[in-house]
């Protein structure tokens, strides 16, 4: 690193604005903290400015002058609507000693931040559009993964049916009566299964939506005499399942019907039979 | 002669213009724009890029009118310093078009700058001009290339095909005398005005 010596040397050169780029990026440097060199380049500068009074004088064209008060007029239009008065306090931290910067260090002009803004602003658009169509397609993945949650729920429900339903089947005395589509819903079909205790399970295939306000109701038939079960309505593929507890009067050989009913459910059936396990 | 630059000094011109005075600037303009277009027509051989350059020197000005500090140095150097710093990022803007055309820029020189007369500056003209006489011829060379091209001390010495170190020394040797010698003129050499 060269010293406070070395750098006085480099100064008369600095002044000019000769000195090669690195060598005025370290005399930058310690420019910084040294106002004695600080004070001594500010005489060099005043020195090299008189060698501008060799040049012969030359005139410009007249309207250069009404040039420059337009260019100024339309800065202040432009500084007043973009609020670019920041550009010299900026300007003046950077150059407070007056020095106006080597020409290698020059490049940034002043149409530099205006493109800067241009492209600063393309990117942000372009930010936006993809945090939208991120929004999109988040919001669409939501969907999915609640409407595939919906139909896990719904596969282990029926999983834990069927489980029930072999359970039941399995244990000692049960017993599976087959239901048939009669007329209504000739291509219709169900099962019922129940054990010692009572508990049943049925389990309906191929039944039409219940129209508004109306549900599917189990019967129990027990010596010709219908006795009310539960009431259920099917899914989107037809299918329907129900638990119920049989009436006691109905554990000898029960006959099983489905009817179409009231929501609620009733106490006789009213409606057309759509499944039976009877004749 | 124009009468009322020499009752308005510089320094108060600028910070007229930094309170955005726009006659402020048309005084310094008028001030001014013989040295600086001469300067520039010097430095680019052209007066339209010369002009062009003119422009963004007196707009740079206006926006930054407040920055000049006068505990610093005198505003003709501010203003010289800023204008031949333009003009030596055109030249070398220009440069890199042109390289390949190779004009004959050496014939154009001659008649490109189209001399008037400057009464306001002429005392200061021979000073400066004295003071460049009184140099060698190689360091007046090498001043001339540093301040008007804006080549670097490296650059010269390929031009020169001297070594590094002693165009570095003819440099120093250069700008000390010229300090020298302009130093024994009075404080307000330049355009600081009255006070």
């Amino acid at each position: 690193m060269a010293g406070h010596e070395d750098y006085k040397e480099m100064l008369a050169a600095h002044g000019l604005g000769a000195l090669d780029v690195e060598e005025a990026r370290t005399l930058e440097l310690h420019l910084r903290d040294c106002a004695d060199c600080g004070q001594e380049l500010d005489e060099w500068k005043a020195t090299a400015a008189m060698l501008a009074l060799e040049a012969a004088p030359a005139a410009p064209s007249e309207q250069l002058k009404d040039r420059i008060i337009d260019v100024v007029r339309n800065d202040v239009a432009e500084s007043k609507s973009s609020g670019s008065t920041v550009e010299p306090s900026a300007a003046s931290r950077r150059e407070r000693t007056n020095v106006v910067s080597l020409p290698t260090h020059r490049k940034v002009s002043s149409g530099i931040p205006s493109w800067f803004a241009i492209a600063a602003g393309l990117v942000f658009v372009v930010l936006l559009g993809s945090l939208y169509v991120l929004w999109r397609q988040n919001k669409a993945a939501r969907q999915d993964l609640a409407r595939l949650a919906a139909q896990v729920q719904e596969t282990q429900q029926q999983v834990a049916r069927q489980r029930e339903v072999i359970e039941l089947v399995n244990a000692p005395g049960a017993r599976v009566s087959q239901l048939a589509g009669t007329k209504e819903v000739p291509g219709a079909h169900g099962m019922v299964a129940y054990d010692t205790s009572g508990r049943a399970i049925l389990m309906a295939k191929g039944l039409p939506a219940p129209p508004a306000g109306k549900a599917y109701q189990l019967w129990f038939i027990a010596g010709g005499k219908p006795l009310p079960g539960k009431v259920f309505t099917t899914d989107a593929s037809g299918a329907g399942t129900l638990t119920d507890s049989m009436p006691s009067a109905a554990m000898n050989s029960p006959i099983f019907a489905i009817t179409l009913e009231p929501a609620g459910g009733v106490p006789a059936p009213t409606g057309a039979i759509y499944l039976s396990s009877g004749a | 002669m124009h009468a009322e630059p020499a009752q308005t000094s510089d320094i108060d011109l600028l910070h007229a213009i930094a309170r955005s005075e726009e006659g402020a600037l048309t005084a310094l303009y008028d001030r001014y724009r013989l040295i600086l277009f001469g300067l520039l027509v010097r430095i680019l051989n052209s007066r339209e890029e010369a002009e062009d350059v003119l422009q963004e020197v007196f707009l740079q000005v206006w926006r930054r009118a407040a920055d000049f500090d006068q505990e610093r140095g005198r505003p003709f150097t501010w203003l010289v310093t800023l204008t031949r710093s333009r003009g030596i990022d055109r030249l070398r803007v220009l440069a890199a078009r042109q390289r390949l055309t190779d004009s004959a820029a050496l014939e154009v020189r001659a008649e490109a700058s189209d001399a008037v007369a400057d009464t306001l500056h002429a005392e200061q003209r021979e000073i400066i001009a004295r003071a460049l006489a009184s140099l060698p011829a190689e360091q007046r060379g090498a001043l001339r290339l540093a301040y008007f091209e804006g080549l670097t001390q490296s650059e010269i010495a390929v031009r020169l095909g001297s070594p590094l170190g002693t165009v570095k020394t003819r440099m120093r040797a250069g700008m000390s005398t010229l300090r020298e010698l302009l130093a024994d003129q009075p404080q307000n050499f330049f355009g600081s005005g009255p006070g």
